[in-house]
């Protein structure tokens, strides 16, 4: 099996604190990793630092060669003030897309983005999720990370989002996601890792 | 590049939509500009004196055979200060809560030493400390010195008068005494019908010489009044709220704030906006496009500025100064300086830049040398916003 994403003793410290210790993960094609645990366990943490948007205190994170990462943090991350084929378009430009505009209106469409003039700061809180995850599906990346990406969004939102996981799993990726809801790790994880004060269990 | 100018493009987009900030943007140079033109008024304007008058001027005093009339002379001598009549209390109490700046008192017997001539009559000043009483002695030098010229005139003419009698004869009166004199002119026609004899001619001689030299009298006392005279040219120039210190002081404080606010405030609001992190570029690409908010805003503002200064300049017919020529060279430092961003912004750099820019004759050396610098500045800044956004962006 193929591994895409590796974590080798990585840790995190916030200060004194230590949000993570040294883990080691491997992330292999094919696979959806649930990460579960109780408020403030790490998962957060550990999901930013192997998107690289934290940088780790120590150990490093190993991707295989080519491997893209798609990163959906929690609290959504756009520019309020663009409107969401504004924010799309801008990040698609920023990682080189070939065709900015016809790939965000595939995203916009996939997602059930309403094509308006509004900015996205006005939009309701599933709204903003869905941009979220379609920024973080811009490129079609090799491995997906999400951090509670189905908080926010109503039923038929969650199941098209599992469904583009899918896609992403079935074309040879691995999707990693945190979650706090009750079936998802069962219904949607291949494996589920709990997380506890930063340790995996 | 292309990340940074899609970032860029990206921040004057949403600069746009932001009307408060873009009005803050607009407005904050119109502000800079009432503020210079408040300070520039506040310049111009004339401190009020009080003026004790113990002595009880009279409206004009005789002097000689002149009469030197006091009001007009002090309207006239009061051009720089606005003088206010008040009693001695009164002016007191103003001078101790700062509603006049200071006190000339005239003191009993001024009058008197001013139509005796025989010793110069005293003015007392008093001033409070303050920052200004420098400025406020020198402006009641300058009105003394106005007051010595009117009364040298007046005193002049009186002079000039008995020289006059002594030239041509007549009746004058001296110490309140009336007399009757010859004159050299009658003297030397009352000789001329003598026999010319050689004690005559010799005395002829001593009476032409005496009127040639009477004569250049009046020139020679108003010469030993003035040793040096200053003579005021017409205004030419520019006034002082459009010197180019101003406007260099406007342009880099307007361009130095508008930077520092612009690119702080757009880098956080990207952590706001929770995107660092997850934006396909690297730190230095994002803080490369700041660098660029700040020159491109300063630039299209600060030449806007220079324009209206331009324009002003042109319609109020303000002479002196290339309002347009120098707009080109004004650009340019404001790209330089709009780069060079933050809270260590090259003040000192900017501003000889823009001086230099906007009147030095010959201002190719010295724009050399501060365009080094700021590039040079801009490069250090850049590379300590870098290390400082990663402590506390990421």
């Amino acid at each position: 099996m193929t591994v895409l994403l590796a974590a080798r003793g990585l840790t995190r410290r916030f200060g004194d604190h230590i949000a993570l210790h040294p883990t080691d993960l491997d992330v292999t094609a094919g696979e959806a990793v649930a990460l579960v645990g109780p408020n403030g366990a790490g998962k957060s943490t550990l999901l930013a630092v192997l998107a690289g948007s934290l940088p780790p205190s120590g150990g490093r994170v190993e991707r295989a060669p080519g491997t893209s990462v798609g990163w959906a943090p929690q609290r959504a991350g756009h520019y309020g003030r663009l409107t969401p084929r504004e924010n799309v378009e801008l990040f698609a430009r920023l990682a080189g897309e070939p065709e900015p505009e016809a790939r965000a209106t595939a995203l916009l469409d996939a997602l059930g983005l309403r094509d308006d003039a509004r900015p996205s700061g006005v939009l309701s809180v599933g709204q903003r999720q869905r941009l979220n995850l379609a920024l973080a599906l811009l490129g079609d990346p090799d491995v997906l990370l999400a951090d509670e990406p189905t908080a926010a969004l109503d039923e038929q939102a969650r199941e098209r989002f599992w469904e583009l996981a899918a896609e992403r799993r079935a074309a040879g990726g691995a999707v990693v996601f945190a979650t706090q809801a009750g079936d998802e790790p069962a219904r949607r994880a291949t494996r589920v890792l709990a997380l506890e004060e930063g340790r995996l269990a | 590049m292309r990340r940074p100018a899609l970032l860029l493009r990206k921040d004057l987009r949403i600069l746009r939509r932001s009307p408060l900030l873009l009005a803050a943007a607009v407005g904050y140079p119109l502000v800079v500009a009432v503020l210079v033109a408040l300070v520039g008024a506040y310049a111009g304007t004339k401190p009020r004196v009080a003026l004790v008058d113990e002595a009880g001027l009279p409206p004009s005093v005789q002097i000689g055979n002149r009469v030197f009339r006091i009001k007009p002379a002090l309207d006239r001598a009061g051009r720089e200060v606005h003088i206010v009549r008040l009693t001695n209390r009164e002016a007191r109490h103003q001078l101790d809560t700062g509603r006049v700046i200071a006190i000339v008192r005239i003191p009993h017997g001024f009058v008197s030493d001013l139509r005796a001539m025989v010793r110069s009559p005293r003015l007392e000043l008093e001033t409070s400390p303050s920052p200004f009483s420098g400025r406020i002695v020198r402006e009641v030098q300058a009105f003394v010195y106005a007051l010595n010229q009117e009364l040298q005139g007046a005193y002049i003419g009186s002079n000039l008068e008995y020289v006059n009698l002594l030239q041509h004869g007549g009746k004058g009166t001296f110490l309140g005494r009336e007399f009757d004199v010859l004159g050299l002119g009658r003297t030397d026609r009352l000789l001329a019908t003598e026999p010319q004899t050689p004690t005559v001619i010799k005395v002829r001689r001593f009476v032409r010489a005496a009127r040639l030299a009477l004569a250049q009298t009046g020139d020679a006392l108003r010469a030993t009044a003035n040793p040096v005279a200053l003579v005021r040219v017409p205004e030419h120039g520019r006034t002082w709220a459009f010197s180019a210190q101003v406007q260099a002081y406007a342009l880099t404080l307007t361009v130095g704030l508008l930077a520092l606010l612009l690119a702080a405030g757009s880098l956080a609001a990207e952590r706001d906006e929770n995107v660092i992190g997850r934006l396909p570029s690297s730190l230095g690409e994002l803080l490369t496009a700041k660098v660029a908010l700040g020159a491109v805003v300063a630039a299209v503002l600060g030449t806007a500025m220079a324009l209206a200064f331009g324009v002003v300049v042109e319609t109020a017919g303000v002479r002196g100064g290339e309002p347009w020529s120098r707009v080109p060279l004004v650009a340019i430092g404001l790209v330089l300086a709009g780069a060079s961003l933050g809270a260590l912004f090259p003040v000192e750099h900017a501003l000889r830049f823009f001086s230099a820019a906007l009147y030095d004759v010959s201002p190719w050396r010295t724009l050399a040398v501060e365009a080094v610098w700021l590039v040079a500045i801009t490069a250090a800044l850049s590379g300590l916003a870098r290390l400082a956004a990663r402590r506390l962006l990421v």
